[in-house]
């Protein structure tokens, strides 16, 4: 870790108290101006009013349904307090949605920072013609989720799909893989990786060209292998960005819906019901709002703790 | 040019918002506009469920009617699908959102029935003294409470069995008998599949709750007590029965041997089906009847239809429909609600019904639909294509053959769904009925405690 110029440089306690007391009567000077409260109001009162209306009153609303039971048309009848989140966690079927959601986020998370990296580091060497690489990698980050699902769904297909007539064509077995539960959960993983790689090998990109050659350029006349240089210099100097890539991918697996819905609506035995799927079909397929608003907390939850757990492990690790 | 690059520089993303904004507001007026009738009209908000062929049908049997009277106005609105519209229409009920009459899929009927939300067809077929016998007797018990019709059957049709005549011709194999029985099905898929030298699958059954639904239907077996829901709150559910059991020991065994192929569910697994039944890769499979469209068009195969299969030894019962019906709200004034209901009465007209089974594929309900010209001319082009008609006909409605009448009928089907996934990967029938019948029964007691039954 590198130490802060401020820390380095010893400064007199006089001058810190002087700026101190000077804050201090800035402070006092600001409470006191009731025409900078005014103003303060008037700033902030429309982004306070739009979070309010769209985030916290809803967010609200979930916690208080998630306490009830909901009847045919969804109000609220029946007060059962913690009961529907102790039927939730109790319930094989949620628990294997949990276990489901995690398998997938991590496998999603860390097969498309390892391929971004290995793309990402080809295409950094400075050749003829590599412009043309770098497009087709990235190509995907102009692919809408419903484009890839239905592409895939093609490749997929049993009957008249590529991978079908390959496996046909070398005298493989066929996998059926959109009817199996764990050919299902890597089928829905290679899609998402495939839509998430344009973007991570970008941002990746663009941090390893930012790396200062000056440093593989001593590394070289040291004679260091071009291994070396990517475990000690490239990733080192790209952790930042790293971290942001995870942080991002992983939450937004989490979210992920549009894929499971078009591709396989949370099955086969319920082998792809990520944990949004299924807040989606409790909520707007069954009318469970109830038991759905239950799901949603916990989600929020999970994720909450997630990035907390990334801020404080992964951010401490981060070379700046 | 410095200049105007500079220019577009600081404004080009202003300029942009601002074009934005203005072309959505307009867009927003442009729609408001469609919602508002010609003077002098009532207008009648329609909700509607109907995608692609069977919009244009619709948006013309709409424009029919109106330009048939000066008094009413119908307007269609698009809702996407059904399972989303049903909340939808709960959601927005007493607002001015709302619609005066509204297309719900079957399974929502103990939904709609239960919020109360709804005027009873049957408060207008009494007024008119309106003869309800042409329209299907099976389609009608659906959508209907004891003898109350809740709501009018509009999109109906039925599961049939579809086999490619030419194939089985080709490989001299004797297609299935016309309401054939598990063995009769087993035995044509297994020909089909050795004659072919495995190049040709026999046959398929979507992972579809409903073709299950219909298994039971047809055997005349109850899936929950109080007759399926029609002569009181349901309060239990029996998915693991002997007939549930003889159903999926039948696709079991057509697994087991080869000539089975699984498609998964949901709609890709229809596409799936399909596109395998045209490109002459699959012998049978079971599915709706408003797939027959779909079946005829670009191909030189010949189609044939059979009944839905029935288990051996047992008296085929017939099958219930499934589709959707037409349902009057009550948050509308009398003059809307009589609105909606000419607009019903126009749609099951023979010639109506005739129009619409062309068009889409759903059957005709009214009976005297089919001594129409267009029908005859379908039959005479398509002569398999008359087979689903005479399966609805033949069906005498009774409470097992009339649909489930339960709330939460959406997860119940997902469960089924989930039992029939496990089965046709391997897990025991007993073990995956049981997993299956215990969370639908802990739903449905869930269910009746927050309704207060």
């Amino acid at each position: 870790m590198l130490k802060s110029p401020a820390q380095s440089t010893p400064t007199s306690p006089l001058s810190v108290d002087k700026t101190k007391s000077k804050l201090a009567e800035q402070e006092t000077k600001f409470t006191l101006n009731a025409k900078d409260k005014y103003f303060a109001w008037a700033f902030l009162g429309p982004s306070l009013l739009i979070l309010g209306v769209f985030i916290f009153y809803p967010m609200i609303k979930t916690l208080y349904l998630s306490l009830f039971l909901t009847n045919t048309v969804g109000k609220t009848t029946v007060f059962v307090g913690l009961s529907n989140y102790m039927n939730l966690l109790t319930s094989a079927d949620y628990l294997s949605s949990l276990g489901v959601t995690l398998f997938y986020v991590f496998a999603v998370t860390i097969i498309t920072i390892a391929l971004g990296l290995i793309l990402a580091n080809l295409a950094s060497k400075r050749l003829p013609g590599i412009g043309l690489f770098r497009t087709l990698f990235s190509a995907t980050m102009g692919v809408s989720v419903s484009v890839a699902a239905i592409f895939w769904l093609f490749i997929f297909n049993p009957s008249t799909g590529f991978l079908s007539l390959v496996s046909t064509w070398m005298h493989l077995p066929q996998i059926p893989w959109l009817t199996d539960p764990t050919a299902a959960m890597w089928a829905v993983i290679i899609t998402t990786v495939w839509m998430n790689l344009g973007f991570t090998f970008l941002i990746l990109l663009g941090a390893m060209s930012a790396v200062p050659t000056t440093l593989y350029e001593a590394a070289n006349i040291e004679g260091a292998s071009s291994r070396f240089q990517f475990f000690h210099i490239t990733i080192p100097s790209i952790s930042p960005t790293l971290f942001f890539v995870s942080l991002i991918t992983l939450i937004e697996s989490f979210k992920s819906f549009g894929l499971i819905d078009l591709m396989t609506k949370g099955g086969p035995t319920n082998a792809t019901n990520m944990l949004v799927y299924r807040i989606y079909k409790d909520a707007f397929y069954s009318g469970n709002y109830a038991q759905a608003s239950a799901e949603s907390i916990i989600l929020t939850i999970i994720i909450a703790l997630f990035t907390l757990l990334q801020f404080k492990v992964l951010e401490k690790r981060v070379n700046y | 040019m410095k200049k105007v690059t500079v220019f577009l520089k600081t404004y080009a993303l202003p300029i942009f918002a601002i074009v934005a904004i203005v072309l959505g507001i307009a867009f927003v007026n442009g729609s408001k506009n469609a919602t508002s009738a010609k003077a002098g009209r009532t207008p009648v908000v329609f909700w509607h469920e109907m995608g692609g062929p069977a919009e244009v049908a619709l948006d013309k049997m709409v424009d029919d009617f109106n330009k048939s009277q000066n008094k009413y106005e119908v307007i269609p609105q698009y809702q996407g699908a059904y399972d989303e519209a049903v909340q939808k229409i709960i959601q927005s009920h007493g607002t001015s959102a709302s619609p005066a009459l509204f297309q719900s899929f079957d399974i929502s009927t103990a939904q709609i029935m239960h919020s109360k939300y709804i005027t009873p067809v049957q408060k207008f077929i009494d007024q008119d003294n309106y003869d309800v016998s042409d329209i299907s007797p099976v389609a009608r018990s659906f959508y209907s409470n004891k003898g109350q019709q809740l709501a009018m059957p509009f999109n109906t049709s039925q599961p049939v069995l579809y086999y490619n005549a030419s194939l089985f011709k080709k490989y001299g194999v004797t297609p299935p008998a016309k309401s054939p029985s598990y063995s009769d099905v087993t035995r044509a898929a297994k020909a089909l599949y050795e004659n072919s030298h495995h190049k040709v699958k026999g046959m398929t059954m979507e992972i579809y709750g409903w073709l299950m639904e219909e298994a039971l239907a047809n055997a005349h077996t109850s899936l929950i007590n109080n007759g399926d829901g029609h002569s009181g709150n349901p309060t239990k559910i029996d998915l693991n029965n002997p007939t549930t059991k003889k159903f999926l020991t039948w696709i079991r065994t057509n697994i087991k041997s080869g000539d089975f192929v699984n498609y998964g569910s949901g709609a890709s697994a229809e596409t799936n089906e399909i596109a395998a039944f045209l490109a002459n890769k699959l012998g049978i499979f079971v599915q709706s009847s408003a797939y027959i469209g779909q079946l005829t068009t670009g191909t030189k195969n010949k189609l044939g239809i059979s009944y839905f299969p029935h288990p051996d030894g047992v008296k085929a019962n017939g099958v219930g429909i499934g589709g959707a019906a037409l349902w009057i709200s009550n948050d509308k004034p009398a003059k809307t609600q009589r609105g909606a209901w000419e607009f019903i009465k126009f749609a099951e007209t023979a010639k109506n019904q005739a129009n619409w089974q062309k068009a889409t594929g759903y059957l005709a309900l009214n009976k005297n639909s089919q001594k129409t010209k267009v029908l005859q001319d379908i039959y005479q082009k398509i002569p398999a294509a008359k087979v689903p008609g005479e399966q609805l006909a033949s069906a005498k409605p009774n409470n097992t053959n009339s649909g489930i009448l339960m709330e939460g009928m959406q997860l119940t089907r997902e469960l089924e769904e989930t039992a029939m996934e496990g089965v046709y990967n391997g897990q025991a029938i007993n073990s995956a009925l049981n997993t299956a019948n215990k969370a639908m029964n802990a739903n449905l007691k869930t269910t009746n405690k927050a309704d207060g039954r």
